[in-house]
């Protein structure tokens, strides 16, 4: 597989990527960051919450420049990016800004907003007492475990993270992936005495054979064993157990080994 | 995949060099990393060190959901793709040998990926108890 070459600018600098790459990840291996909410390498990107916004522009566009979502904008040849001048950061003020209207309370989203100088929203703050942005990577997440138990509801104002029928969704394996990925600690979950709690379902865990500590819910053990075509005995084990079992087996080899020596010497 | 990661446990004292070397090595941020090696005290003389074994059909990268966990044709080893990895914590239960960590202090799963073909530890073993050769 030959990908093109593409030769670009980024913030007055030449730097090569390939053909398919974002902006924002010939950014990254360029080692310019550029701030993000929603953007995950293991996720497609949607940009929903522009913070990455980057100026280009180009010799064959007679001076015309733009901003763009550099997670979404495949590089071109001869593209000139900028990723931090005044215009980009009266566009990422703005984003924050809105953010913080929506999210008041949020502590991810006043810390990023004080980086870009905005201690206080010039909107109406929001009285949904909501810290959740809207960003979707716990739906996409979801949707890359393969259970699509969780989405999007109404549009607009309305838009909401939801539950099919507001009732524990059937899909929802217990794996807490849409809470560990979530920007902005929106999605909660509880483990308490070898349960999990999350979305309405009470799940029971998995406990580890030799120690007895949970796992897994057991609903999401079948569903991996499934998808991965492993039997479920793979996840019964805790990676401490399964290191100190390795340690025991591999010891009981070098008492064999040595007897050996011994034997032979 | 020129050389491979040699151990010789009769030679090793559990000095745990191995994982200084490692945990400096994988270093993030100025703070030291998660040993990706371990080596134990088994009493009587007798000590262990442990690390992958990069298997051929490797239950981590089977179960990762996302393909986090590739493997590097240069060196053999099984490489996890820290920005692509969602620390879902399946491949550090999944693996029969608890080579992968997924710790409190990590978001994402630690490997060993033989330090990209210089790994730290065969370097610092000062009783050549690792040795990374063809």
């Amino acid at each position: 597989m030959t990908e093109k070459t593409i030769n670009l600018e980024i913030n007055g600098r030449a730097y090569q990527s390939r053909e398919g790459k974002t902006i924002l990840e010939a950014a990254r291996e360029a080692g310019i960051q550029i701030p993000t909410l929603c953007h995950s390498d293991a996720l497609e990107d949607v940009g929903a919450c522009r913070l990455c916004v980057v100026e280009i522009t180009h010799d064959d566009w007679k001076g015309w420049k733009g901003l763009v979502t550099a997670c979404l904008y495949p590089v071109e040849e001869g593209l000139e990016v900028t990723t931090d001048n005044a215009e980009v950061q009266r566009a990422r003020k703005t984003v924050l800004d809105l953010l913080l209207a929506r999210c008041p309370t949020s502590d991810v989203i006043r810390r990023l907003a004080a980086e870009y100088g905005v201690t206080q929203t010039s909107y109406k703050p929001s009285d949904l007492k909501t810290t959740c942005i809207l960003c979707g990577l716990c739906v996409r997440v979801c949707e890359a475990k393969g259970a699509s138990a969780i989405g999007t509801a109404g549009r607009g104002i309305q838009k909401r993270i939801a539950i099919p029928f507001k009732q524990p969704p059937p899909d929802c394996i217990g794996c807490a992936s849409c809470a560990h990925i979530c920007p902005t600690n929106t999605i909660k979950f509880e483990d308490k005495d070898g349960v999990r709690k999350i979305w309405g379902h009470t799940f029971e865990m998995v406990r580890c054979t030799a120690c007895g500590q949970p796992i897994m819910p057991e609903v999401q053990m079948e569903f991996e064993a499934k998808r991965s075509g492993l039997s479920p005995e793979y996840f019964t084990i805790c990676p401490d157990c399964s290191q100190a079992k390795t340690v025991e087996t591999l010891g009981k080899a070098f008492d064999l080994e040595s007897a050996e020596t011994r034997s032979s010497s | 995949m020129e050389k491979t990661l040699f151990i010789t446990p009769s030679r090793c004292t559990a000095c745990r060099t191995c994982e200084l070397a490692c945990s400096f090595k994988h270093s993030v941020n100025g703070k030291p990393g998660i040993p990706r090696i371990r080596a134990f005290l088994l009493g009587e003389g007798k000590n262990q060190v442990i690390t992958c074994f990069q298997c051929d059909d490797a239950a981590c990268v089977r179960v990762c959901p996302v393909e986090a966990l590739h493997r590097n044709e240069e060196t053999g080893a099984i490489e996890v793709d820290g920005l692509r990895c969602i620390g879902c914590g399946l491949c550090s239960i999944a693996c029969p040998f608890g080579h992968v960590r997924h710790t409190a202090q990590s978001e994402i799963a630690v490997k060993c990926d033989l330090c990209a073909g210089e790994p730290a530890c065969a370097a610092f073993c000062p009783t050549k108890t690792l040795e990374y050769r063809p």
